[in-house]
């Protein structure tokens, strides 16, 4: 039987999972370079850790636990520029964002490690199309049924996240018309979706280990939910947003979590109950399919709102949160995105100003490594 | 018999040579892939070899100067897009990448130099040989790396290694001409001039070209197919107009294509994929290639050309090896790139012309000890850099049209 202990760990710690795009700076297509860029960071490494990731284009940074907002920021953007600086001496560039905008999946390779190589077996085609790039944020948790809680209350929030990362408008050479065309594609896999309503640790563990006893998973790994306990961390883990187009992003909608999580577990806001799921695919969908222009429907209240609305409301109420964790900063530039567009806005308009993908990327490369 | 009827005996014409010759290329390229081993370059430039004069005499030598237009065409295209992937900001970044491809062409360039000398050939023609076997030859590399659809890191350092080292030899053979002429009539003054202008020309042709080029896009936009047309015909018409000023082709589509690159600041310009049109062009091409070279070339003179290859592939070697550490290149990637650099094909890409022109008696000397090198490097070339891509983990062995 699987050990599934829970390892405690700071409450409202927080780290930060990057899966980056490698481009060449000819056609601005992904290029395969992964390795070499590993292998590279073996002489002068940034901070955290780096690995590869499914395919031979891709690789993810993982950043070191932090307490707050700032120094994540200052981490951020180090390694940022240390990879950036092997990069150039390779002549190819890295980029954020969820999906390249034109890269044809079926000629990506995957990485050739065992467990990639068994993903790629298990799923098929899926392997290859899972070619997209998510930002993952860890909150860490002092106990295994505070990760239960925080795993249902956020929930509620998956629409205001993903939408304030979609950063994925561009697919396969076409514009989605969704702001975040990554999640369709997450959503193709068997184990994707959500936890099931366990209501602690223990009920938590019976699922797991009927799971395991069926053989449907082997692993936390197996399960690509939108937010998951990460027992052998002692965090839960966040997992819907795509990566945003500059570093500072991606910190300050780390910050925002980490607010959103205190006052979660201090005012213990939402039930974690049916209700709370019976709307989350629709919501789910109007984030990814129109960003802040989309309509959440709050089943408890048993109304629709605007999903700005209800984000510009939900800053206001953690903002006294955000101040007593010093990521007041962070949420200020949240907000101020509200209005300016997220990321997929900023995607669309250097395309009408650019006229061509391979331009959007290059684009897209520039502002990674500048901002 | 009636007039409305052909005149008996037949009598083929070259549209009907040249189909045949495409058409058994592609068949010639269809059984190299069947091996798994050969890439389809080796199938087209068998098949030639077969037809051709020095075997079959299917296609004759007249036919072969008729076809001559269309391996400029295609060689422009090739060279061409090999500028584009000569990008000097990598070498701003990674301060070891010019001094590594000088490096491989310079050793490559003593060793080769080294063996004609001690073989007993002249100074001159040595040199001028062993400046012709610097350049690996675009086609080859270029087709390879597209049939495995290679890319990475390998792939793209061979690319501008390639590219680097044509220019050198292009440049190497051009600034040696006067030595030529002079070793001919005694007086070097004319041939100064005429390897200035061939130079200069060459650069300043190149650059006009891509002037013309950018005023054009920015009028096209960015639409894929006028940039397309845009492409094949500005290097359609610099290979005109290099030929109609008696400058060098090769160095001026390098130039065209390098400009594109590097210095297209407002990026009007788009990065067309030349893809199955060109192809057409590249079977036609090696086809060709296979039916210049004659049997001969490959018996009792060819371990002078096999010690050639011998001693320009160690002198590549030797500096990619020494160069990997500080250049940050593994000693696999190192390895990997010197045996892809392995095809040769000074002879095709019009590097002697200039000697023909100003002293034809030294050109035929000199084709005499090279055309061995290149005969044998025509079918290990491709062969070596289809093996070297595949170990470097870049290219797809089954990945084929």
């Amino acid at each position: 039987m699987p050990d599934l202990a829970f390892t405690s760990s700071a409450a409202l710690t927080l780290g930060v999972e990057l899966e980056l795009m490698l481009v060449n700076t000819r056609d601005f297509n992904l290029a395969p370079d992964a390795d070499d860029l590993l292998r590279r960071t073996t002489r002068v490494a940034p901070e955290g850790e780096l690995k590869p990731e499914l395919t031979q284009s891709m690789i993810e940074i993982n950043t070191s636990v932090h307490q707050a907002y700032a120094p994540l920021v200052t981490e951020l953007r180090a390694t940022r520029d240390v990879l950036s600086g092997h990069a150039r001496k390779m002549n190819v560039a890295l980029a954020g964002g969820g999906t390249h905008p034109f890269q044809k999946w079926s000629d990506r390779k995957i990485y050739p490690n065992e467990r990639f190589l068994s993903v790629s077996e298990k799923y098929g085609f899926l392997a290859k199309q899972f070619t997209v790039f998510g930002q993952h944020v860890h909150i860490g948790c002092a106990s295994a049924d505070d990760a239960i809680y925080l795993t249902h209350a956020l929930i509620r929030y998956v629409p205001h996240l993903i939408a304030l990362a979609a950063s994925s408008p561009f697919y396969q050479g076409v514009d989605t018309a969704f702001d975040s065309s990554r999640l369709s594609i997450v959503n193709a896999f068997p184990l994707s979706g959500t936890m099931p309503l366990v209501r602690s640790w223990r009920e938590f563990n019976r699922y797991y280990d009927r799971m395991y006893d069926l053989g449907i998973v082997r692993s936390m790994k197996d399960f690509y939910w939108d937010v998951r306990p990460k027992p052998e961390y002692g965090t839960v883990e966040i997992r819907v947003c795509d990566t945003p187009l500059t570093v500072d992003r991606a910190a300050q909608i780390a910050g925002f979590a980490q607010a959103l999580a205190r006052w979660i577990w201090e005012a213990r806001p939402i039930e974690a109950g049916a209700d709370l799921y019976l709307t989350h695919s629709y919501n789910r969908f109007q984030a990814c399919r129109h960003g802040f222009a989309g309509t959440v429907i709050d089943a408890v209240r048993g109304d629709a709102r605007p999903l700005a609305d209800d984000l510009r409301e939900t800053l206001d109420v953690i903002a006294p949160h955000a101040q007593m964790l010093h990521a007041e900063a962070a949420l200020d530039a949240l907000r101020a995105s509200i209005d300016a567009g997220n990321d997929a806005t900023w995607l669309r308009r250097t395309m009408d100003e650019t006229g061509t993908l391979a331009d959007v990327v290059r684009h897209q490369a520039d502002r990674w490594a500048s901002s | 018999m009636p007039d409305f009827l052909p005149a008996w005996p037949l009598e083929a014409n070259s549209f009907l040579i040249f189909g045949l010759l495409l058409l058994a290329g592609l068949a010639g390229g269809r059984l190299a892939a069947m091996t798994r081993v050969l890439p389809a370059i080796t199938g087209y430039i068998a098949t030639g070899f077969i037809l051709g004069p020095g075997v079959l005499g299917f296609v004759d030598t007249a036919t072969l100067g008729d076809a001559r237009l269309l391996a400029e065409f295609s060689i422009g295209l090739i060279v061409f897009d090999l500028g584009r992937r000569l990008d000097l900001g990598w070498a701003r970044h990674d301060r070891w990448l010019l001094p590594m491809g000088l490096a491989e062409s310079v050793l490559s360039f003593v060793a080769m130099f080294a063996l004609l000398h001690y073989a007993g050939v002249a100074t001159l023609e040595a040199a001028v040989a062993a400046m012709i076997g610097v350049a690996t030859a675009p086609a080859v590399v270029l087709l390879v790396a597209n049939e495995l659809k290679a890319d990475g890191p390998v792939t793209r350092r061979m690319l501008w290694h390639v590219a680097l080292n044509n220019i050198v030899a292009a440049i190497g053979v051009t600034m040696l001409l006067p030595f030529i002429e002079a070793s001919q009539s005694g007086s070097a003054l004319d041939p100064i001039a005429r390897a200035a202008w061939l130079i200069a020309g060459s650069f300043l042709l190149g650059y006009v070209a891509f002037l013309v080029m950018v005023l054009l896009g920015r009028w096209l936009g960015k639409s894929p197919v006028p940039q397309f047309v845009l492409a094949v015909g500005m290097v359609v018409a610099t290979v005109g107009a290099a030929q109609l000023g008696r400058l060098s082709v090769l160095l001026a589509l390098l130039v065209l294509g390098t400009c594109a690159r590097n210095l297209d600041r407002r990026h009007r310009l788009v990065d067309v994929e030349f893809g199955r049109a060109a192809h057409l062009f590249f079977v036609a091409l090696f086809v060709l290639t296979g039916a210049t070279l004659a049997p001969h070339q490959f018996g009792a003179i060819a371990w002078v050309g096999l010690a050639f290859v011998v001693a320009r592939g160690v002198g590549k070697a030797i500096a990619l090896h020494v160069l990997a550490w500080p250049a940050h290149i593994s000693l696999r990637q190192a390895g990997t790139l010197a045996l892809a650099l392995t095809p040769m094909a000074g002879l095709a890409i019009g590097m002697t012309r200039p000697i023909y022109d100003v002293a034809p008696e030294f050109g035929a000397r000199l084709t005499a000890i090279v055309v061995s090198g290149i005969a044998i490097l025509h079918f290990l070339g491709p062969v070596a850099t289809r093996f070297a891509l595949i170990r470097a983990g870049e290219g797809e062995p089954r990945a084929r049209d």
